[in-house]
């Protein structure tokens, strides 16, 4: 880095801290006139207090899978692994065993979901022949420090993922 | 589903029943012959449960294709379907299902035609025809693993297999069972795993693939089955071991140590006291590795062959000898006799075995006798055959369906096979080992044969026999 880049390097970071004190200026003066009883043209930016408030989750919004049951508490999926054909992260795995009942045949014993790579496109959502998967638990926030917690049980795990 | 038209015929005709003649024109693609088929096809559909989702043959199921060819059809079939009975045990851990069952009989004729068996037969007539034992006595047959091959459709699936995975996730290369002596072409079926799933197995299923003079479309149970064993227990990294502690070496390394110990003692003319046993799953470019390189270049004291005891016969393909290349070893100039073991406990000082992939505690009791009097154990094995805690040096090798190679079957004809799977880990092809051991000893005339290609061409132009016609 020459000195002339260095010094482009330091006006940027100053023009940066400067847009973020100029807004915390205008945005607390906008509010605090307010508060006095004075009103602005413009009122100051407003913010969700998260976690205390949450946003409401748009009902087509992708989130979290679940496997769907049947009325008796077990799982609608038949581990058909159409999900897993068409996952285009590879993140799925289902190991399948003999459902008691002749009918169903097949019956998945673990059923997990990568969320270090699952890109959330919903396709699993869209192959699945026995609508047994799906992304409207609304659970967000499943952050972890290891890319190994992200590899969630969602089958037999107690409702969506064991680990969440 | 083969009725073709044949000109000079006026009705459709079966293309499976009908005899050959001079100067007969066939046609299998017209309109006529195509509408027939789809409505034989609608009528089989008619009838057939929409399984797909959860049948081991989606994806590999003639029923499907010919819908692919034919049909693609919306159902017509309003009325309810017939259950019947979908978890028939019919023995050998097959399992029918009568929903899926289109009547074929092929398995039926392949009981009473291939291995004269008699077990399955189809039962009531019309609407209410099924396939059932006879009497309740089970499928027992040795060949019972091909009705899940040969029924087109998965009303016939093994419970080894069952549910384990979708045939299109498996990949198939070309190999050869190596568990008797008759040398079966085989498709090994492994699924090469997601990035970031971790697989108990790598290979799921073993299947025949055809070849007119040596299997035909066969198999036997063992084939089958063995290589699920073959993927467990194996040992991937080169070990030394002192005082029981066991430290990870490098190949170099590894290799190294070996042939320092082999050429001290030939340096001082004790190479009498030098004894290797190898085992007739090599193939024939590494028992002409090992027979230039022991016998021609070290004059080892002894050279035998560890193979697993002779079962047997079933009198169809297995045969009684219990590994793939005794044949080749003779041709080679070997006896392929077993080892004495206890001249071996008594003579010799250095003992190098090549142990082969079966070998495991149940065998090993006489030779631990000898394998613990010896003072210097080089042990070269794919698996952990109960002889790890006395060897001095752990050499883990491939597989052979992990290698290239050829092998000679009992009746003398040769098969060349290359690599199939990967090996694990370290693991080298024997072959390699062999060449490396060479390489460390400066053996003359064994130079340059660092590619199985070389090796081949050298083993060929000696041994004109091992062509494979
Ligand atoms: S949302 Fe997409 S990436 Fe995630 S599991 Fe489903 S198919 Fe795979
Ligand atoms: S979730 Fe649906 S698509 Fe995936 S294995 Fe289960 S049934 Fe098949
Ligand atoms: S081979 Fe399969 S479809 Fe044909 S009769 Fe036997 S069980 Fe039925």
């Amino acid at each position: 880095m020459t000195v002339k880049d260095g010094a482009r390097f330091a006006i940027e970071v100053l023009r940066g801290g400067l847009i973020t004190a100029r807004h915390f200026a205008v945005n607390m003066a906008r509010h605090s006139l307010r508060a006095i009883g004075i009103r602005t043209r413009r009122t100051g930016a407003v913010t969700i207090q998260y976690p205390e408030a949450r946003k409401q989750v748009p009902s087509r919004h992708r989130s979290l899978h679940r496997l769907l049951t049947r009325p008796d508490g077990r799982p609608r999926c038949v581990a058909c692994m159409l999900c897993l054909t068409v996952c285009p992260s590879e993140c799925i795995s289902v190991e399948a065993d003999e459902d008691p009942d002749p009918e169903i045949q097949k019956t998945p014993i673990r059923f997990e979901i990568d969320l270090s790579r699952c890109c959330f496109c919903g396709f699993c959502v869209e192959a699945c022949p026995e609508d047994a998967i799906r992304m409207d638990t609304g659970i967000l926030e499943w952050g972890r420090l290891g890319r190994d917690d992200l590899r969630i049980e969602i089958w037999p795990g107690p409702g969506p993922g064991r680990k969440i | 589903m083969c009725v073709v038209e044949i000109d000079g015929c006026p009705k459709l005709e079966l293309a499976c029943a009908t005899a050959v003649k001079d100067g007969m024109d066939v046609r299998t693609g017209t309109d006529r012959g195509c509408e027939a088929r789809r409505v034989v096809l609608e009528f089989l559909l008619a009838e057939h449960p929409l399984d797909c989702p959860v049948c081991d043959k989606a994806g590999e199921c003639r029923l499907q294709d010919y819908y692919q060819d034919h049909g693609l059809f919306a159902s017509r079939f309003n009325e309810a379907k017939t259950k019947r009975a979908k978890l028939v045990p019919i023995g050998k851990s097959l399992l029918l299902d009568r929903e899926r069952c289109i009547l074929c009989t092929r398995c039926v004729r392949f009981l009473e035609d291939i291995t004269r068996t008699h077990e399955l037969g189809v039962f009531e007539r019309g609407n209410r025809s099924e396939v059932g034992t006879r009497e309740d006595r089970e499928v027992a047959t040795n060949y019972a693993g091909n009705l899940v091959d040969l029924c087109p459709v998965g009303a016939i699936t093994d419970r080894e297999f069952r549910f384990s995975t979708r045939a299109w996730f498996l990949k198939r290369s070309a190999s050869f069972c190596p568990l008797c002596g008759r040398g079966c072409e085989i498709w090994i079926d492994q699924h090469p795993g997601f990035a970031r799933t971790v697989r108990s197995k790598r290979i799921y299923r073993v299947r025949p693939k055809e070849n007119p003079r040596r299997n035909g479309p066969w198999m036997c149970a063992a084939g089958r089955r063995g290589f699920a064993v073959l993927d467990s227990h194996r040992i991937d990294q080169i070990f030394r071991i002192k005082d029981g502690r066991r430290t990870i070496l490098t190949w170099d390394k590894g290799l190294h140590w070996a042939a320092l110990k082999l050429e001290e003692l030939s340096a001082k003319g004790h190479s009498g006291r030098i004894a290797v046993v190898l085992n007739s799953f090599l193939s024939n470019e590494e028992l002409f590795l090992a027979r230039r390189l022991f016998r021609d270049s070290l004059h080892v004291g002894s050279l035998a062959f560890l193979d697993p005891e002779p079962g047997i016969p079933d009198g169809f393909l297995l045969t009684s000898q219990r590994s793939s290349n005794r044949r080749g070893a003779r041709e080679l100039g070997f006896d392929p006799a077993p080892p004495d073991w206890d001249r071996i406990a008594e003579t010799a000082e250095l003992l190098l075995l090549f142990a082969h992939p079966l070998l495991d505690a149940a065998a090993k009791g006489p030779i631990e006798k000898a394998w613990n009097r010896v003072r210097t154990r080089i042990l070269v094995t794919p698996r952990e055959s109960g002889l790890e805690a006395g060897a001095d040096v752990i050499l883990p090798s491939a597989l052979p369906a992990e290698k290239p190679g050829s092998w000679t079957n009992i009746d003398g004809s040769s098969s060349a096979f290359e690599s199939a799977l990967e090996s694990p880990g370290e693991a080298l092809a024997e072959w390699r080992i062999l060449t490396g051991l060479a390489r460390e000893l400066r053996i003359d005339g064994m130079a340059g044969l660092e590619s199985i290609g070389r090796v081949r061409e050298d083993c060929l132009r000696m041994h004109p026999f091992f062509k494979v016609t």
